[in-house]
């Protein structure tokens, strides 16, 4: 018989035509269409601008995001450094003031800003050292200076 | 398909008149198909029903990978599925010849309904369910069998096997009824 020669052929061309009717159609469309609101509404109340959720879902504010983060990071750590040397030379932060007038320590204030380094070092140093007594001689502050 | 795309495009947009383009475009196909499958007309209604809200809450977040009609052919064969498996439960009982006659809308189209789309709706309803569904979504809607065993989530052995024991099946019913 041909139809069980060709099932596959006797099935494919007898697809049932089916129609859905009006009640139906319209109930459907009804249904999908308050879905389709709903959905609609409740996506606009949850569409307040959320900076957490904006960085979270792309994947280039989240690297914009922690680039900034490492920028405000540097920043408010130079910011600190700077304030704590604010005012000070180099040498004067690390020095005592016996070192700050070795022959080695005066070259290097010459080479940053010439005398004016070099006396400026100095002052630095004598302040460091308190006021000197009223009397001192020139040849006690030397023995002194020289350890002797 | 470019005009689904459209549609999908715009449906994203909240556009209702997509939604209704979609609807009127699929309808019959989905209903025919949840009727092959369930065999009772009012409960495949309710399956289409079930299947385009779902879609429509969708809105705005639906993204289309392969054909709308093969997207909505699985989620009506999905939603089937579990229908089938409630009402296995409940009425596993059901008579062939009641659920023929559910299968028309009502008496003008029974009249107008061909002798021999009956008569394979009433071969197919002889089939067990899994046999069915096969032959019906590879026969009726074109879908392949690697994207059946993918809806179904199982091998595309046991789905080419399931196939060939329904056409087997199918002819073995044609054929004791030849010989009668």
């Amino acid at each position: 018989m041909r139809l069980t020669e060709n099932i596959e052929k006797f099935i494919r061309s007898r697809k049932p035509h089916t129609v859905t009717g009006s009640d139906t159609d319209r109930r459907i469309l009804h249904d999908s269409f308050a879905a389709m609101d709903e959905t609609i509404h409740a996506k606009s109340a949850d569409a307040k601008p959320n900076t957490c959720k904006v960085i979270v879902q792309s994947r280039m504010t989240k690297i914009a995001a922690a680039a900034v983060i490492v920028v405000v990071i540097g920043f408010a750590v130079h910011q600190v450094s700077r304030e704590q040397t604010d005012g000070q030379t180099p040498s004067e932060a690390t020095k005592s003031p016996a070192e700050m007038l070795t022959y080695a320590s005066l070259t290097v204030a010459y080479r940053q800003g010439g005398f004016e380094e070099v006396e400026k070092q100095c002052e630095q140093a004598f302040e460091l050292l308190g006021p000197r007594p009223e009397a001192l001689s020139p040849q006690q502050l030397l023995a002194e200076f020289n350890g002797s | 398909m470019v005009e689904d795309r459209i549609l999908v495009w715009k449906f994203n947009r909240g556009a209702k008149d997509a939604l209704k383009r979609i609807y009127e475009k699929y309808k019959d196909d989905l209903l025919g198909l949840a009727v092959t499958l369930l065999r009772d007309r009012s409960v495949a209604e309710d399956v289409v029903h079930d299947v385009f809200v779902s879609f429509a809450r969708s809105c705005g977040a639906f993204r289309l990978s392969g054909t709308l009609k093969g997207y909505l052919s699985t989620c009506v064969a999905n939603e089937a599925r579990d229908r089938n498996r409630l009402r296995s439960g409940r009425d596993a009982a059901l008579d062939a010849a009641e659920a023929v006659s559910s299968y028309s809308a009502g008496p003008a189209e029974h009249a107008m309904g061909c002798e021999e789309s009956d008569k394979l709706h009433e071969l197919l309803g002889r089939l067990p369910y899994e046999q069915r569904e096969i032959i019906v979504l590879h026969l009726h809607h074109g879908m392949r069998f690697r994207e059946i065993a993918k809806v179904l989530r199982v091998s595309i052995n046991t789905v080419q096997s399931r196939y060939r024991y329904g056409l087997d099946k199918l002819r073995s019913i044609v054929n004791g009824e030849v010989t009668k």
